[in-house]
């Protein structure tokens, strides 16, 4: 097994679609792939953290944003920096239809499952980008 | 299309298209000179309802009175029913909305079209419905109250 992985939610602040994405991201690096994968603030990075931006251009990076407005897509390409896949909190409720999440502080239980559910697709990305390297 | 008015509200910029007419729920229809109407959902009503995840149009072949639920909408917000701004008969509906909905968020006026409607008087109904200005003016009253809310 090689290199960890980044993961990037968008900020979403006060966007349940954000929460979502956050909560994806918590679950794939606390729980799922907690030894391969390294979170990072999308913040840090569009201040020009030389931290962050040492471990986006280092390793393959996942972003995963709530909205079509693809914020943490964007700003991380808009770095100068690569995407190695990204992941819509959209697209999967596009796959879960029967899990709409309501909630921003805390998500309803239909926003916990959809969370779940995308970090479980997001943790099957990583395992395929990390067979790749 | 002949143009556009554009309504500013804080950061918001709602477009209007001006060869057009509306519900004012926030439904155009677009006369075709055929006694079809196209129709669509406004700027505003697709940027208040937010990315849209599913569309679903009224099969071919069903009638509908001015006000029937022709589609419904599921954004990630809420659900949209969509009133026919026009009364008739589906003949066709927007193919696209099957596999990409957002298209209904990137070009309401034009590629995200929702379905065209064989009109069954459409004279009536267009004295029903408001054009460019008078649409614009019922969404400043709603989006301003909107922002006094906030």
């Amino acid at each position: 097994m090689s290199e960890k992985v980044v993961v990037i939610p968008c900020s979403g602040i006060g966007k349940t679609f954000g929460t979502v994405s956050r909560e994806a991201a918590y679950a794939v690096v606390e729980d799922l792939r907690p030894d391969r994968t390294q979170l990072v603030a999308l913040s840090l990075l569009v201040l020009g953290d030389e931290e962050a931006r040492a471990a986006v251009a280092g390793h393959p990076t996942i972003t995963i944003d709530g909205c079509r407005l693809a914020c943490a897509t964007k700003m991380v390409q808009e770095s100068g920096l690569p995407v190695a896949r990204s992941f819509t909190v959209l697209d999967a409720f596009r796959k879960h239809r029967d899990l709409k999440p309501e909630g921003i502080s805390a998500l309803n239980p239909e926003g916990q499952q959809l969370a779940c559910a995308l970090a479980k697709e997001i943790a099957e990305a990583i395992d395929a980008l990390q067979e790749e390297a | 299309m002949n143009g556009f008015l554009e309504l500013v509200v804080d950061k918001f910029v709602f477009r209007f298209a001006t060869d057009r007419y509306y519900h004012p729920e926030g439904v155009w229809a677009l006369p075709e000179g055929d006694g079809r109407v196209r129709i669509g959902l406004s700027d505003f009503a697709q940027q208040s309802g937010g990315d849209v995840a599913f569309a679903e149009v009224k099969p071919v072949g069903t009638a509908l009175a001015f006000g029937d639920e022709v589609a419904s909408v599921e954004t990630m917000k809420t659900d949209i029913a969509v009133p026919a701004p026009v009364s008739g008969t589906v003949v066709e509906v927007n193919p696209a909305l099957e596999t990409a909905p957002e298209v209904i968020n990137e070009d309401p006026y034009g590629e995200g079209w929702l379905a065209v409607i064989e009109a069954a008087d459409w004279e009536t109904d267009r004295a029903r419905l408001l054009d460019a200005q008078a649409y614009l003016e019922r969404v400043r009253e709603v989006a301003e109250e909107g922002m006094r809310k906030r």
